[in-house]
């Protein structure tokens, strides 16, 4: 092993291509799972491709980071997925977005860009402006990797359906009633937003564009990408920042999860829910209205600091609203967890084992749900984490209903974590601007969104710019359970199931995605179905 | 043009049913849509009411700016709503592309989007209302839908007048401003020669 650096939350390691495996099997055994990969054109600089594979050891509350380099006239370095299967996406989307070759990897194909994108052009290399318009070629006809026999039909579920908010597609394979089996096609939102943040925006406008990648989880990314730079930079970050930091994180996961709970009724056939459900999350809206002077996209962030303070007048209104929100809430989910019809929806359904959970590597909720006790907050602590008192739901039931469960636990928490922040908030500055940026350094941001682990990894650049910026939305790793969960159920439940893992199809394409799970080669036609149901 | 107007009148008078789009948002527009309907604002009390499939739709609630994989399914679901149709187009990416709009995957805005409708598909564009904000608040979804039914009056304007000698540089910015790919009200320049 080469030079290694050690910083608090991640240790960066040069490896040779050789060692890699053995490197990540040690890691694997010792309980730590894949976070999130990227690849990087350094060029200009050594004239070398880089990856850099991330690896959470929530034990040691530390993030290994393994970087592996390859020649320019010949990008190729060995895979680690046939080690660790949760590098699979990362390992395609490195191939796809920057066109480095992994050796021995069972499925390098196209993953993020269209369709008709012409072959040999990648996006990510430093020679490729981000606002060049490719024409499209002739799209490959799409392949279909599983052949069903003829009982067995599909069903287009996408891309636009009433029970999907968003752009995607699932294709489900349904035999009398039963899902035997479902394929997932993804990144409609694929928008170009790493190429963007390296190439038209500086240091502290990113946090807007991150705070774009989800109108839902927005603040939580703009937070990772902060951290993220401020330990490359080594930015002391005042006290009071960082609880103000924590009370919007906190504030974004009661709204989300309140939003969850809603779309779940709805998707139940409860629609009272939904709307007892959203007139509760009303008053979180003025909570966020009232401090950040957004209801979403708080804006609040910035590299060093916050943007807003809190007056102590804004912290008595919001601890009023904050009564009025909590009060709702436990009314309506009272009555909802007492309700034995939906109860019954949702009560070991779309089950997801404990052991293939630990296997893909699910974050969140979801693996909170399955019996794995993980939380970024506690694990890694960041912001005013560290000095505040909550707990971390864990449930064993591994179904929908423990999915709900959990969020409704969590809920409760947040709203006393918010009530213990404005207790506790720290007089002092919010902003540290005396900072200066060091050239090509790393860094690595993690925050637990509502949906579970955030990763953003930084290069920085000169010129109050980054150099690469790569962010990995807790989504991405969640949605290759959804097939598990799918098999084996009613086709009625395929929506609650699909959202149980509160989906957010818009963090994740971000850059990319996709897949079917148990090594298929995955649905790559235009969709033709999806797009036929629209003309019908 | 003139009976697409008037189709276009009789049509917002009724109660207004609203396919909602997804062209490559972020979501936070998707959500204050869905807001327009919870209690607080509640508008199925003025009839307005979401829908799951554009065949049954007055108006289209457009949100993101159209992605290069969204592109052909934006067009057919557009195609599928029946005339008289008009368009909310919903957020700042959906007005004019966003913090996105010139990017390698995304095409743009409705502005982008209507101009390839027009070149490769031969479809006229819809009326549109441009409802800016990132995302915009509940009310200013609503202003916007009271904007299509005529009830407010457009806080833009669509022609601007130029007296002769003096105005012309603000004459040759307002029709550079018409070729942008970014949000414009879509002004016409008139120049007053007479002083009428």
């Amino acid at each position: 092993m080469g030079r290694s650096t050690l910083e608090g939350r991640f240790r960066v390691i040069d490896v040779s291509p050789d060692e890699v495996a053995e490197v990540v099997r040690e890691l694997f055994e010792d309980g730590c799972y894949y976070a999130t990969g990227m690849g990087v054109d350094e060029r200009p600089l050594n004239g070398r491709f880089a990856v850099y594979h991330a690896i959470n050891c929530p034990k040691r509350g530390v993030y290994v980071i393994l970087r592996l380099t390859a020649p320019e006239n010949r990008p190729s370095v060995p895979s680690i997925t046939p080690v660790l299967r949760g590098a699979e996406w990362a390992e395609r989307e490195a191939h796809d977005m920057v066109g480095v070759t992994f050796e021995n990897h069972p499925n390098l194909e196209r993953l993020i860009l269209p369709e008709d994108w012409p072959d040999g052009v990648y996006p990510l290399r430093k020679d490729f402006p981000y606002n060049r318009k490719m024409a499209g070629t002739e799209g490959t006809a799409g392949v279909r990797g599983e052949r069903h026999d003829e009982a067995t039909m599909s069903v287009p579920l996408g891309p636009y359906h009433p029970l999907l908010h968003e752009p995607e597609y699932f294709e489900l394979y349904v035999r009398e009633d039963r899902i035997v089996g479902a394929d997932y096609r993804g990144f409609h939102v694929h928008r170009g937003m790493e190429k963007l943040a390296e190439s038209r925006m500086t240091l502290n406008q990113i946090p807007f564009l991150a705070e774009r990648i989800c109108g839902i989880c927005g603040c939580t990314h703009s937070a990772a990408y902060c951290q993220a730079v401020e330990e490359a930079a080594g930015v002391e970050v005042p006290e009071r920042a960082l609880y103000i930091r924590s009370l919007m994180l906190e504030v974004e996961r009661i709204h989300s999860h309140l939003l969850w709970f809603g779309v779940a009724c709805h998707l139940l056939g409860f629609d009272s829910g939904f709307m007892h459900f959203w007139r509760a999350r009303e008053y979180v809206m003025d909570i966020a209205e009232l401090i950040t002077g957004n209801r979403k996209t708080y804006g609040i962030n910035l590299v060093g600091g916050v943007r807003r303070d809190l007056s102590g007048e804004k912290i008595q209104k919001t601890l009023k609203l904050l009564e009025l929100a909590e009060g709702e809430s436990r009314e309506v989910i009272d009555n909802v967890v007492g309700m034995k019809e939906l109860i019954a929806r949702m009560e070991g359904v779309g089950v997801l084992r404990r052991k293939d959970a630990r296997e893909i590597g699910v974050v969140g909720p979801v693996a909170r749900a399955s019996g794995i006790d993980t939380d970024v907050r506690r694990d890694h602590p960041y912001a005013a984490y560290g000095d505040l008192d909550f707990k971390v739901p864990v449930y064993r039931g591994c179904d929908v209903l423990s999915r709900f469960l959990v969020r409704v636990d969590e809920t409760f928490e947040s709203f006393s974590l918010v009530r213990q922040i404005l207790e506790n908030l720290p007089d002092g500055e919010i902003i540290n601007e005396e900072y200066s940026l060091p050239y090509m350094e790393f860094g690595l941001g993690s925050t637990e969104a509502p949906r579970g682990e955030d990763v953003h990894m930084v290069l920085t650049g000169g010129e109050n710019q980054v150099y690469r910026w790569h962010p990995r939305a807790p989504t991405y790793n969640n949605l290759p359970a959804v097939p598990l969960m799918l098999e084996g159920e009613d086709v009625a439940d395929a929506p609650i199931i699909i959202a149980s893992i509160d989906p957010c199809f818009s963090c994740t394409d971000h850059v990319s995605i996709v897949d079917a799970g148990s090594g298929r080669v995955l649905w790559r036609g235009p969709l033709l179905e999806g797009v036929e149901r629209l003309r019908r | 043009m003139e009976t697409r107007v008037e189709d276009y009148r009789k049509l917002v008078k009724r109660s207004l049913w609203v396919f909602h789009l997804n062209s490559g948002s972020c979501n936070g527009c998707d959500i204050e849509i869905l807001n327009v309907f919870a209690p607080r604002n509640d508008v199925e009390r003025l009839g307005i009411k979401l829908v799951g499939s554009p065949r049954h739709a007055d108006a289209i609630a457009l949100t993101g700016p159209v992605t290069r994989e969204c592109l052909p399914k934006v067009v057919d679901a557009i195609k599928a709503v029946p005339e008289p149709k008009i368009v909310l187009a919903i957020g700042a990416c959906a007005c004019g592309g966003g913090i996105w709009y010139d990017t390698y995957s995304v095409v743009g805005g409705v502005k982008e989007l209507y101009r390839i409708m027009k070149e490769e598909y031969g479809m006229e564009a819809p009326p549109t209302v441009f409802i800016p904000g990132c995302p915009p608040k509940p009310e200013a979804i609503i202003y916007g839908v009271a904007v299509a039914k005529g009830m407010i009056e457009p806080k833009q304007r669509r022609m601007v007048y130029v007296e002769e000698g003096g105005g012309d540089e603000l004459a040759r910015m307002l029709e550079e401003v018409n070729g942008l790919r970014h949000f414009s009200a879509g002004f016409k320049v008139r120049r007053d020669v007479n002083g009428t």
